[in-house]
């Protein structure tokens, strides 16, 4: 530190000071019991904008959902009978299921039904990826993948369902 | 009026105060708020944000008050309350729209003669020169300057490095110089 800065603060420092409000104290008092109010009245409007934006965009994102699952099951049987049509739908589902939100308490039937219909893709995948070994790959493929989708469906459909209970 | 960190208050009055009696507070923001108001139009500029942060900070120490565990004396515990509100103003959008518009691009200021006023007339081509500064150079200069911060406080006050509070504070004093030598004009600068 030098000689300079140290006049600077001698310099600063004598500079004529400035008088506080009068009444300050008055003021203070006022303030706080304002801001306590402010705040106990603050909460409940606080909880209320925050349930309704979550509500809000919960109810969007099912409504697009809810669409979108709409439009998968209007599509025509035709469509579904590809094995390459399936296999698109087959994936459409999984991005869903994978939208929809994960619960960490689930009731017990919902469970059990989620995790049969999560073991059946199991086993449809399993079967899957050994079906173009068979001697009538082409077809064996296209009845697993329309299999799958509607496996999927329903899984869509309980776990829906599951978020539905959510909201 | 003495400095913030030069205000001694008695024992008594600092432990009835952080029991939260409410004639010792009163009497605590009396030793005070004169320093107090001093710092806050030093930093900030405007009598009326200085008078609101003045009325905030008592407002935090009144419902803070039982988290100062007299590690440091209670005034300049209560002076660290008001910087932080000051700084926080001063980084506030709100202060950087005002700044704007005390500022015509190239000219003078234009905030009201009220806050260049000082008692003494050798100080005022001083506090003329110390009030044009920017905002942040200015509270850097007047804590490190004047209320004895240390670079690094200064650093952590404002979010930055105490390198930052460095250069801010030689940028400052070069600035202040060549206000100085045009010492003569600064008087009828118009505000």
């Amino acid at each position: 530190m030098n000689a300079d800065l140290n006049d600077w603060g001698g310099r600063l420092g004598a500079l004529a000071d400035f008088e506080p409000p009068a009444e300050n104290w008055q003021a203070v008092l006022a303030a706080r019991a304002a801001r306590e109010s402010q705040s106990v009245r603050r909460w409940p409007v606080v909880l209320a904008a925050a349930t309704l934006a979550v509500t809000v965009a919960l109810a969007a994102w099912l409504q697009s959902a809810q669409r979108e699952l709409a439009a998968g099951t209007a599509r025509p049987a035709t469509a579904l009978a590809v094995a390459a049509g399936a296999r698109a739908e087959s994936e459409r589902l999984e991005r869903l299921l994978a939208r929809l939100p994960e619960r960490r308490a689930m009731r017990g039937s919902t469970a059990f039904t989620v995790a049969e219909l999560e073991d059946r893709l199991a086993l449809l995948d399993d079967r899957l990826s050994r079906v173009s070994l068979e001697p009538n790959a082409p077809e064996r493929a296209e009845r697993l993948w329309r299999e799958r989708v509607d496996v999927l469906h329903s899984l869509v459909q309980v776990r829906y369902a599951d978020a539905v209970g959510i909201y | 009026m003495p400095r913030i960190s030069e205000i001694k208050l008695p024992d008594a009055l600092v432990a009835a105060a952080r029991a939260g009696d409410s004639a010792a507070l009163e009497a605590v923001h009396a030793a005070t708020a004169g320093a107090l108001y001093t710092l806050l139009r030093r930093l900030v500029r405007r009598p009326a944000i200085a008078e609101e942060l003045l009325q905030e900070t008592f407002v935090d120490v009144l419902e803070h008050i039982g988290a100062y565990e007299g590690r440091c004396p209670l005034p300049a515990w209560i002076r660290a309350l008001a910087v932080n509100r000051a700084l926080m103003y001063l980084r506030s959008p709100w202060h950087r729209g005002l700044e704007w518009l005390d500022k015509d691009p190239g000219g003078p200021d234009r905030l009201p003669a009220a806050v260049f006023e000082s008692h003494a007339p050798l100080d005022a081509g001083l506090e003329r020169a110390l009030m044009t500064l920017p905002a942040l150079s200015r509270a850097v200069v007047w804590l490190h300057d004047v209320e004895g911060f240390t670079h690094a406080e200064i650093g952590i006050a404002l979010g930055r490095t105490p390198s930052f509070s460095k250069s801010q504070l030689a940028r400052a004093h070069r600035r202040l110089r060549e206000l100085l030598a045009g010492d003569a004009p600064l008087a009828e600068v118009t505000p």
